[in-house]
Order: structure tokens, then sequence, then C-alpha cells
């Protein structure tokens, strides 16, 4: 590109003998839309850590604006104009939005001393020139995701930033907030202001980039227009590998349902919610976050119980005030958020895996017994073949997708019949994504009803016979078949994006 | 306005205080006097002095309790010192005492910011080893007000303000509270107008943001720290000039749970980033009155004790929700 910002030739770097990055060249143009996109390990955070001045590059130059660097410091970069805004923002939470977004100009001016005034205005200029406004005097951590990032681009706004480089920004924003996000990008690059941005949910990547430059284990696959690109290409060649859908049938139904919600209700959460689910059928519950949907699992596994309604199991009235009521029952639930909620990460995988049968595993005495232990610890690392030398190693040492497989283990050992997976993949990689879908089916097709809870259209479509879409507190819509939809059809009912459901944007 | 008034956690500390004035003086009169008054901001001074730099710590998102025996050990090693020199100048007991507090403060800064260590962790051994070096070192022997030079005495005894009694006789407003004054006004001008001050709020928020920005963290944490020895040594000296006597083991068992509990009940978060000089100061004015009104009301001074540890296990606890609640968000 003749008209480049920012251009990256050659860059090499090695880690400990771990080669990170292999002769990777990116080359970025004024107030174009880059999106950076690979599988985990495969090099993207090097490689905008390297463009920030932040890591060095064993070889190759970093070109700003027409100028080659071969050591570019971080000050340097931030100078040309290079913002990175990290996922986590680096926004002092207790701190108000005004000081949030001039705080870096005063450390850098080093005069010592601070203006309350000059801070209002340099903030207020900052919002005014992206069309926000938000409360000067709030203090951030009053503040959604989605109004933070907006305060963190804000902050690289007011330091003259040519290009800003945001890291995964979409992960934890509702789909409204990413729409905004969107066009305040838009904004930026109405100012000839560049952005490259790193992400995992193919459907953004083609909403809004111009280009899309995919690595995969430290090397560049090629730089492609958006337009080129369709999923199954792009999932192609970031993988390697061609991964093939095929929509899941669900068995013949019983004539009872395994599980029936019957105008399950809880104030502020749901209202008159009833669904069956049949023994082998994998049912998709989406539906943007704040639509109820994670609140009505929790109430299925005794962590909310419902104000009003009843729960049927086989056919029979069941009340479910805890989680052991749940477990003893047959209902496991995978949480969102492996690593904190699921997971006793210092301890081993073996650990994890009994802690929800510890009761069975007793013997004589009412001691544990290490050959049954040990019997269910091998049987699951064989099933789900998690990949650790043996079940004793700690979970932290493991990959996030084998983490989510101990996890899986952990409450299919309590044979459930009802199993309900929030969130399954968030924060994986597509291969590993691939292989917990296929334990999905497995699981499914040993007759255990599943319920998967995910706002991401594809992973719906691919594993589930049936989804139920729920907005504001209510179900608004059953699709019973899905493989009689398309991708654009589920998207719209969901998101209320397009169509009839304008109302919101 | 209103709202936002009866939003700060101050406020409500505030009518806590008057309230607990108003009963002591239903049953004491005497209570709520000018004189009285003087009397609380005279014997308090120290713990006020204290608190604001255990506040400055716990503000940065580190917690400091090496100070009373900085304190105490500036307070030793100066009384000492001046009467083996034999030079009875208040100045000079300052320039020794605060000499030692800088240098203690910067031990601390060395160890919790090169070797990156907990600061709890570092500040209660160092609490041990500057004590446990004095006594060893130095001595334990306690010095009375008849050894005890001129210089305290007088400073002890100098009044700014003087009023005059019903019979003729007078009272007055001790020099202390103009060190207060001078330390408050420092402090807040450093918070409020500096970037080192702001930095020090951001560092309790986000200490890894702090980094990214491109501020020396060490620096911030060698200035942190001298400044609270700094502020102890000097209560070391208000200490001894206050009660005549130099006791090789007086403060640090007495004064550092006050000072947290008036810290916290000030609003200060034991997380760091959140409070202000206001709180602390009303923090230390209700553990004051505590202190020493307990008894008015009918109550043995043991549940003085109680209150204390109360307060801090309640406080904290306050804080611990506030942000459990924020996060579920």
């Amino acid at each position: 590109m003749a008209d480049a910002f920012l251009e990256a030739r050659g860059i090499s770097k090695a880690y400990e003998g771990v080669q990170a990055l292999r002769d990777v060249s990116l080359s970025i143009g004024r107030g174009e839309i880059h999106c950076l996109v690979g599988e985990n390990g495969s090099g993207k955070s090097t490689l905008i850590k390297i463009i920030g001045g932040v890591v060095e590059p064993d070889q190759g130059v970093v070109v700003i604006g027409g100028r080659p660097h071969s050591h570019l410091a971080a000050i340097d970069a931030i100078r040309q104009g290079i913002q990175i805004i990290y996922q986590d923002l680096s926004l002092y939470p207790n701190l108000s939005v005004a000081e949030n977004i001039s705080f870096n100009q005063f450390v850098e001016r080093r005069t010592g001393f601070v203006s309350w005034k000059e801070m209002r205005a340099i903030a207020e200029r900052g919002l005014a020139e992206i069309g926000e406004s938000i409360d000067l005097e709030e203090s951030v951590q009053n503040l959604s995701v989605a109004k933070r990032q907006i305060v963190a681009i804000t902050r690289s706004l007011t330091q003259n930033a040519r290009l800003i480089i945001m890291d995964e920004p979409t992960s934890a924003i509702t789909r409204e907030d990413v729409d905004h996000l969107f066009s305040v990008i838009a904004r930026l690059k109405a100012k000839g202001i560049s952005t490259l941005f790193i992400s995992h949910k193919l459907n953004e990547i083609f909403e809004i980039a111009e280009v899309v430059t995919i690595l995969r284990d430290g090397r560049k696959v090629g730089d492609f227009p958006t337009a080129e690109l369709d999923d199954a290409k792009l999932t192609y060649l970031m993988t390697g590998q061609r991964i093939q859908y095929t929509p899941y049938k669900a068995p013949a139904r019983t004539a009872v349902p395994l599980l029936e919600v019957r105008g399950l209700s809880r104030r502020g959460q749901f209202r008159e919610v009833s669904f069956s689910l049949w023994p082998g059928e994998v049912l998709g519950l989406t539906g943007l976050i704040g639509s109820g949907r994670t609140e009505l699992a929790l109430a299925l596994f005794g962590l909310n119980p419902p104000d009003s309604g009843q729960i049927l199991l086989a056919g029979q009235a069941v009340r479910i005030r805890s989680p052991e009521d749940a477990g003893r029952l047959g209902i496991g639930y995978l949480p969102e958020d492996r690593l904190t909620q699921g997971l006793f990460i210092g301890q081993s995988i073996g650990d994890n895996i009994v802690v929800t049968v510890l009761k069975k595993l007793l013997g004589a005495l009412g001691l544990l017994d290490p050959a049954r232990r040990r019997k269910i610890e091998k049987r699951w690392l064989e099933e789900l073949a998690i990949k650790a030398p043996s079940a004793r190693v700690r979970a932290w040492s493991l990959s996030g997708g084998n983490q989510q497989r101990v996890v899986l283990a952990k409450w299919l050992a309590t044979d459930p019949k009802v199993f309900i997976l929030d969130g399954p993949t968030i924060g994986i990689d597509i291969a590993s994504k691939q292989n917990i879908h296929e334990i999905i089916r497995a699981l499914a097709e040993r007759g255990i009803a599943i319920i998967i809870i995910s706002d991401e259209i594809p992973e719906i479509l691919h594993n589930c016979n049936r989804v139920l879409v729920m907005r504001e507190g209510r179900l608004e819509k059953e699709i019973q078949e899905v493989s009689a939809v398309g991708e654009t059809e589920l998207l719209a009912v969901v998101g209320g994006r397009h169509g009839n459901g304008e109302d919101r944007s | 306005m209103k709202a936002a008034l009866l939003k700060r956690s101050e406020f409500y500390l505030l009518l806590v205080i008057v309230v607990f004035a108003a009963a002591i003086t239903l049953v004491n009169p005497a209570f709520l006097t000018i004189e009285n008054l003087f009397d609380l901001i005279r014997s308090s001074s120290g713990m006020a002095i204290l608190a604001v730099g255990f506040f400055l710590v716990l503000l940065s998102g580190g917690i400091d309790i090496s100070f009373p025996a900085v304190a105490i050990v500036a307070q030793y090693i100066t009384v000492n010192s001046i009467i083996a020199l034999g030079i009875d100048n208040l100045a000079l007991a300052f320039a020794i005492a605060i000499a030692i507090g800088l240098a203690f403060g910067a031990v601390n800064a060395f160890f919790i910011s090169v070797f990156r260590i907990p600061t709890l962790i570092v500040t209660l051994g160092t609490m041990n080893i500057f004590h446990g070096a004095m006594l060893e070192f130095v001595g334990t022997k306690a010095i009375n007000a008849g050894q005890l030079p001129n210089c305290f005495k007088v400073f002890g005894l100098v009044e700014v303000l003087i009023l005059p009694r019903g019979d003729g006789t007078f009272y007055g407003l001790s020099v202390f509270f103009l060190i207060i004054l001078a330390v408050v006004l420092i402090t807040w001008v450093i918070l409020r107008f500096t970037v080192l001050g702001r930095v020090i709020y951001a560092m309790g928020g986000n200490p890894e943001a702090v980094k990214r920005s491109g501020f020396n963290l060490v620096r911030l944490q060698f200035f942190i720290y001298c400044y609270v020895g700094l502020l102890a040594s000097v209560m070391g000296i208000m200490h001894v000039s206050l009660i005549r006597y130099s006791n090789a083991t007086y403060i640090i068992n007495s004064e550092l749970l006050h000072v947290i509990a008036a810290v916290i009940l000030g609003g200060a978060s034991i997380l760091g980033g959140t409070g202000t000089l206001t709180g602390t100061l009303l923090g230390v004015v209700m553990i004051s009155i505590l202190e020493k009104n307990l008894v008015m009301l009918g109550l043995s001074s043991f549940w003085q004790q109680f209150f204390v540890g109360l307060i801090i296990v309640l406080g904290v606890s306050i804080t611990h929700l506030q942000k459990r609640l924020r996060e579920r968000i």
C-alpha cells in the first residue's frame, strides 16, 4: 500500500527458543480498519507488542509514517501516535472519567502539578471528537464495560493517536454495544485514524474490517480484503483444516419429556418461561446478554430459585433449591467462566474430576478408595481425550481447551441426565472449539439432554437441533428445526437488529 | 449538591460523631466546651499525624504497620542523643528524628519496590527489626521528666491561642494544632494538585496501568514510605513532649490499631484507591472521643478495645462487600 501509516517488515521473534513470529510483515493504511486474526498462540499478541514498542523483535523493522525504527521504544511508539488498548483497558476504576482520560498526559508533562479545569477540558474535547458524552465526574468503576471502552478510546485519542490497536474489544460487551463500538471506529476512520483490532468472533470481522491479516503458528498466512473471505475460508486459513459441520439431528422423542419447565418466573430476570427437553436433544438457548438466559439456566441448577412456576423431571414435579438438589436429580451445569467458577486451578486434574463424586468413592470405613478413584479418572481422561501426562498434573498447566475438558469431565462423572453448558467455548481457539463440539455431540448421542447457552450464532447452528431465543426475560421464539434456518435468519431473531427489530439502534 | 453530600460516607461519620458528642454532653456538660476541644486536639494530635501517613499508604494500595515502631525508635534515639550530646535544642531533635524516620521509610521502600514483597509482610518484619535493634543497642531504660531535656518539655507546653476561664485562669490551644494543620494542608495539596498525588490514587486503583503509563514506580514507593517515616518521627517527638516521658515500649503497642481503626472508619478502602483526608481526620476524632469518653457513658474501658476491633472488622467487611456488589454488575 502506497499510503501506509504503519508497516512492520520481516518481523521475527523467539522466546526462549520458541519461535513466536517468523518473518511477518504487516501494513496498515491511514484510516484503515484492519483485523488481525489467528488462534491462541499464533503470535498476535507478540506482534502488537512489537508494533507498540513494548517488545523488541529479533529481526525486522517497524516503519511509522515512512520512518523506519529498528529499536522502537514504547514511548516513541506513543509519540508517533500508536496506542494499544489492552483487554483490561488499563483504566483506574477509582478515578473519574475526566481524570482517566487525561491522566497519562499529566504524567507525560512532568510539570509535577495537575489542573482539574484542564483535565475536564481535555476529556470534554476528546469525547466530543467521537461524538460521545459521559458524565466526567463519574467514577469509572460505576460505568458499564462498553462505556469504559469509550473512555479508553478517548484517552488514546487525546494522546494524538494515529493508530489505535484494540485487543479483543468485543469479548465482554453486548451485541448492542458492539454496534456502538463499531460506529465509534467508523468515526475514527473518518478522522483518518487507523484501527487494528484482534478478534475471535468471525461474524464481527466481516462486519467491520476492511483488511484481514491471518496468522498461524507465528507465520503470516496472508492479507485478505474482507470481501474475499467467508466463514469457512477464514476458519480454514486460521486452523489449516477444513471444518465441516453437519447439522445435528435429535433422536425420536420419548412420550414424556426428560425436563419440562412450566411458567417459570423470577422478578426482574425472566417471566413465564415454558419449554420441554427430550433425551438426546441439543437445545440452544440464546439471546442478548441481559435477556435472562443465564439466569434461567442458573434457576434450573438451583443457584437462582424461581419465584413461581414448575420444573418437572421425567414427568415428576421437583424442587431445585441448591446445586446439591440439582446434582442429585441429574442436572449438571458448566459455568461460563471456566477458570474461576469451574476449576480448582491449583489442584490436580484427578482431584478436579472426582470432586463431584467423592461420595461414590467411599470404601470401607468411609475412606476414599484409591482404586475406584483411579478408575474414574482414567475413564474420563480417555473418553474426553484430555492431553496430559497423568491425572496428577495440576490443572493450571493445561491449555484452555484441555481445562474446559477437565471441567466437562468433572460434571460428566456425576452421570447427568440434563447438562447445561453456558458459553462452552468462550475464549478458546477454533481447533479446541471443534473438539468440544464433538464431545457435546457424543454426549447427546448417548442420550444426555444438553442445553447450550451461547451468543455465537455459528456455534448454535452447528450444534443444536432446536433453539430457544430469549429477549427481555421472555421466550421470544422457538426454532424447531435448526437445519431449516440460515445464519442471517437466526441472527435477525437473536439480535433484533434486522427486519422489524430496528427499535434499538 | 445536597445529594452529593448524602452520598459521602464522611457525612454519616460526622453525624455519628455529633450524636455521640450529644450523648456524652447529656451525661457530662463539661464535654462540649472549647477547653475540652483544645484538650482533645492536643492529646489526639499524634494519632492524627500517624493517621495521615497510614492513609497515604492505604491509598496507594499498600499497608505499613511499621510506623509505630518508627515513631518510638525515632523518639527514643533522639531523646538519648540530645541527652548524650548535651545540646538542648528542639530543631536538632527534629532533625535527628526526621533523619531516622526517612531512613527507615527508605528501608521499607527498598524491600517493597526492589524485591516486590507484599507491603504488610515487609513492614511486619522491619517493625520488629527497627524496634528489636533499638532495644538491644540503645537500651530499654525509661527517661522520666526529670532527665528529659528542656526543649521537649517547653515544646509540649507552647500554646498559640490563649483564652480565659471564668475563674480568671487561662487555657490555650497547643502548638501541636499548627503541626497537624501544616501536615494536613501539605498532604492535601500533594494528593489533590500534584501528579505524584494523583498517581498515588491511581496506583491504588490499578497499579498495572500506572506501570504502563511510564511513571517511575520505584520513586513513588520511596516517596510514600519516606513520607510515612517522616510523619511517624515527627509524631515521636510530639508524643514525648506531650507526656514528658520516654519509654522504649510506648506507642508501638497502643497506636497501631487505633490508627488503623480511625483511617478505616474515615472511609479509606483497605484495598486502596479510595478515601479522603477529611474522612481520615473525622475517623481520628471519633476514635479519640471513644478512647476518652466511653467511661463517661458508664462503660468500662475494656469496651474501647472491643469497639476498636469491631470497627476494623466491620469497616473492612463493608469495603469488601461493596467491591463484590460492584463486580456483580
